[in-house]
């Protein structure tokens, strides 16, 4: 995934990293703010969809420091319901359009929006948007994979329920994978964010309800960590998701970080859902990655920095 | 001349396999099924049958219209079961030079349609079992079909490596679904027989098992352009021979069988002496009388055989075995066959009522006809589930009895019925599936959900699922919390449910679904609006398509408590157990649906509602 260190070694060093981990969860060491206050650890920007997108990820160096030149890049946005972009159960196009952008800008050789419906493929694409928008950056860069052939049974490592599933084989060969969720709610999940997200580059999304979502979700980020969270919260699905329809919030807000768990984890702190404020911790598949290290919940104790344009 | 038949029976088959290719990948062909409704048989038996006529039919009316003038020009050149036997015999290699060969077979078709005709009169249709265009389009679009998709998938799955590399992403991200069918096993028996039989004799199921010939063949007794033969003729027999439909009388080759002929002109072409025509006195070689009569008496000598003025059977085509007492016999031993199916215990009523014994879980498709005359008029051709892009239409073999076989039905285990796809609708050739108007097809209810809580993973095993709410597209499923549980459980709203079964088909638990479709509560309706008729039910069905609106939840709408899949307790470092915080849930009101609370006094007394304000 990053191009100094291949998923593998990234693993293994997330893994060697435990005791790093257990005294980071228990509070002893809180890094974020003594790292350089250049880059913060969210970058938080609020206005238009497409501006937005792009402010977000510029606060966190751009998007070269995530693409290298020559990288395939893997995007997954929301788009598995045939719904319109209003109804907020799928990702804005526009800010899955701008990312594209941004990624060939940056030198990326292949850049793939892939995604695994539970609805009618051909009406999903059209209904999201997402594949008429994105068709100005390049015409075959949106899909949907639903044949079994297209995915690969996966061991991970350490999981604690979903041992084994079949993973999108273009996430796997992916040099960089860049999550970009709608902020919704689910009402099994709580929430439908990063993490969760990730649940549309399996094939078989049944058995992880069949164990425990929750853990089963944290599972599946330990394997598919994003390079880059970019979570679009221009409206967020704060009841009835995750189709909805449901009461939504004008949130004029993208969320990007290099971690998942905190992207995702700042959004659940950042807006009411069904009409109450939460902590990150208070939606279990957060804290359990939180726990196990996958990236850090503790928002209060990370580098946020926030525009406006 | 024969060149032209086969040119006319590959692009006759070419064009049916087209519409049946063009109506399972896009639903913009016109009248995909035509040539189901070319067959005289499948139309007959259907109008009989369903004791209606649709206009729909005319192309078989046209197809029995034009015998008195041409013969059975469709067997010949158009009938793409014909073509397919024609096929097979070239595929399997052509029978032995003696083969079984019995005129005393060609009049069982009569018998069949005797039977078919005697069968409908009180409403069984057979046609399934015998009509050519329906087990072809089966033979076509169940069989073939998925094996075609399977070895199309497979070779995409060859290819795909080169297509990723040389970045062709069209063919990278290309998938094809290959459909599965049940009752295959039956369905390819049946042909392999067909095909078998070629093998000892050509075209034995036109000569002496088709029931749409045989009803040809009663319109094409003299038709205006047939066999004729001159006195050219040395009766060689090779015309005889080679004969694929029996039409030659044995020993008599001046005379002919026209029901039984199909015009393929194989004898014309044959003759040695050019003795037979088909279009008016142009193949007698009038002009050159005196050279073919010359080469007419050295063909006579060549095999020593007299010319058919010689023949003891001059002018008369020989009895056949079967008399017309054989016919009345067949028609009444269908009458019967039909009597006694129509009392069989899973044959359905008139009226559903008591005692109607029929299996749980048997779904039509959406806008199916009342089960009479679903049955009465369903050709059981397969186009249906063929093109259904679910894949959850499905052939039943016996499971709805006798009457039922081949019959569609929905199998949401394997698919999800989409609500805005009406495709088994628009295929359907004697509409017995209805063609619905756009607003009328959502409430063209299916079955009504049931959940099994014993199978549940959020009632029984207390786990975090709600997948059936996540994919229902009519919000038919609420969630509520029980006491005790910590995530809340699935129930459904019955008059927001249309049965699509999204809900059984990603129901995560194996094998059986924690949550069915039961076909409770389908409407089916022979004519009106379904429309109409759910609201007057008080049926409240309607996709999740309204919009969604900005502002926060109403504090009735998500009480205390109540965010699906937040945990309570705050905090991350709350021990294990905060899930199972006590208290959780029973704020005052929220298992109240609001117009339903109990008037004192009221609650108890059986059959009353409580006492609602106006």
């Amino acid at each position: 995934m990053r191009t100094d260190m291949n998923r593998r070694e990234f693993l293994r060093y997330q893994m060697n990293g435990a005791l790093w981990l257990t005294a980071a969860a228990s509070g002893l060491m809180l890094p974020g703010k003594t790292l350089a206050e250049g880059i913060p650890d969210i970058g938080v920007a609020k206005g238009k969809p497409t501006i937005a997108t792009r402010a977000a990820v510029e606060l966190l160096g751009g998007m070269k420091t995530v693409v290298k030149p020559g990288n395939k890049v893997l995007i997954k946005p929301n788009m598995s319901f045939d719904t319109p972009p209003e109804r907020a159960s799928n990702t804005h196009p526009e800010v899955v359009r701008e990312l594209a952008v941004m990624c060939k800008e940056a030198g990326a050789s292949r850049v793939m929006i892939l995604d695994h419906p539970l609805r009618d493929a051909t009406r999903c694409l059209k209904a999201s948007g997402i594949l008429e928008a994105c068709k100005s950056v390049d015409e075959q860069m949106v899909h949907m994979i639903t044949d079994a052939s297209l995915y690969q049974e996966t061991k991970i490592p350490n999981a604690v329920t979903l041992t084994t599933t079949d993973i999108m084989k273009d996430a796997l060969r992916a040099d960089v994978l860049i999550a970009v969720p709608v902020a919704k709610s689910h009402s099994g999940a709580g929430v439908s964010l990063s993490m969760k997200g990730m649940m549309g580059l399996i094939y078989d999304r049944r058995t992880m309800h069949l164990k425990s979502l929750h853990s089963g979700i944290a599972d599946l980020s330990s394997i598919l960590r994003a390079d880059l969270a970019v979570i679009d919260a221009t409206r967020v699905l704060s009841t009835g998701g995750p189709g909805g329809p449901g009461k939504m919030i004008r949130g004029d807000t993208v969320i990007a970080s290099k971690d998942m768990v905190a992207a995702d984890a700042y959004t659940i702190s950042s807006f009411e859902w069904y009409g109450k404020k939460f902590k990150p911790s208070q939606v279990r598949h957060i804290r359990e990655a939180h726990e196990r290290g996958l990236g850090r919940m503790d928002v209060e104790n990370l580098n946020v920095k926030t525009v406006s344009v | 001349m024969i060149f032209f038949r086969r040119y006319s029976q590959i692009i006759s088959l070419s064009l049916f396999l087209f519409l049946l290719a063009g109506a399972v990948v896009s639903d913009t062909l016109a009248e995909p099924d035509f040539f189901l409704r070319l067959d005289p048989v499948l139309a007959a038996v259907t109008v009989v049958c369903g004791r209606f006529f649709i206009w729909a039919f005319a192309p078989a009316l046209v197809v029995i219209l034009l015998c008195p003038i041409a013969g059975r020009l469709f067997c010949g050149y158009v009938c793409p079961m014909g073509t397919t036997l024609d096929g097979g015999e070239r595929l399997f290699g052509s029978p032995p030079k003696k083969y079984l060969r019995s005129e005393n077979l060609v009049n069982l078709k009569y018998l069949i349609l005797a039977f078919l005709l005697g069968a409908s009169l009180f409403g069984l249709s057979l046609v399934f079992a015998v009509s050519p265009l329906s087990l072809i389009t089966r033979f076509y679009g169940l069989i073939i079909y998925p094996v075609i998709s399977f070895f199309a998938d497979s070779i995409l799955g060859i290819i795909r490596p080169a297509a990723d590399y040389f970045d062709m992403r069209s063919l990278m991200y290309a998938q094809i679904r290959t459909p599965r069918f049940a009752t295959q096993l039956f369905i390819l028996i049946f042909f392999v027989i067909l095909f078998a039989l070629i093998r000892f004799c050509p075209r034995f199921w036109c000569r002496y098992l088709c029931p749409s010939g045989a009803m040809l063949a009663l319109f094409s007794k003299k038709p205006l352009i047939r066999r004729r033969v001159s006195g050219d003729c040395i009766n060689c027999g090779k015309c005889i021979r080679s004969c694929p439909m029996s039409a030659i009388p044995q020993d008599i080759p001046d005379l002919t069988r026209h029901g039984e002929c199909i015009a393929c002109r194989t004898c014309e072409n044959v003759c040695p002496v050019d003795a037979v025509a088909f279009l008016g006195e142009k193949g007698y070689r009038k002009n050159k009388k005196s050279d073919s009569e010359s080469h007419r008496d050295t063909q006579r000598e060549k095999i020593g055989r007299a010319g058919p003025d010689h023949s003891p059977h001059k002018g008369k085509i020989p009895e056949t075995p079967f008399s017309r007492r054989d016919f009345l016999r067949a028609g009444l031993l269908g009458a019967g066959t039909s009597v006694v199916s129509l009392t069989g215990l899973n044959t359905p009523h008139d009226k559903a009522g008591e005692g109607q014994v029929a299996p749980p879980w048997l779904l039509r498709p959406p806008g199916a006809l009342p089960e009479k005359s679903f049955l009465a008029r369903c050709v059981r051709c397969g186009e249906c589930m063929a093109v259904c892009p679910g894949n959850t239409l499905q052939p039943i073999w016996l499971a709805a009895g006798f009457t039922g076989m081949f019959s569609p039905v929905l199998t949401p285990r394997r698919g999800a019925c989409d609500p805005k796809c009406n495709r088994c609708g628009d295929v359907c050739p004697t509409n017995a599936i209805l063609s619905l108007p756009k607003n009328d097809r959502i409430w063209a209810k299916t079955g009504t959900a049931v959940i099994f809580r014993e199978k549940c993973l959020a009632w029984e095993f207390q786990k975090s699922c709600m997948v059936c709410d996540e994919v229902c597209p009519f919000d038919a499923i609420d969630f509520k919390r029980e006491p005790g549980n910590p995530f809340a459980v699935p129930h459904v709203v019955e008059d927001k449910c249309a049965g699509c079964g999204y809900c059984e088909h990603f129901c995560p638990v194996q094998n059986q679904a924690a949550i069915m479709i039961s076909p409770m509560g389908a409407l089916r309706l022979s004519r009106g609006s379904y429309e109409e008729e759910g609201k007057r039910q008080g049926l409240r069905l309607s996709l999740k398509s309204k919009k969604g609106t900005y502002g926060t939840p109403s504090e009735s709408e998500y009480p205390e408590g109540a965010a699906p899949g937040f945990d309570e307790a705050p905090g991350f470092d709350n021990a294990p157990g905060f899930d199972n915080a006590p208290g959780f849930d029973n704020a005052p009101g929220f298992d109240n649906a609001p117009g339903f609370d109990n008037a004192p006094g009221f609650d108890n007394a059986p059959g009353f509602d409580a006492d609602v304000k106006d």
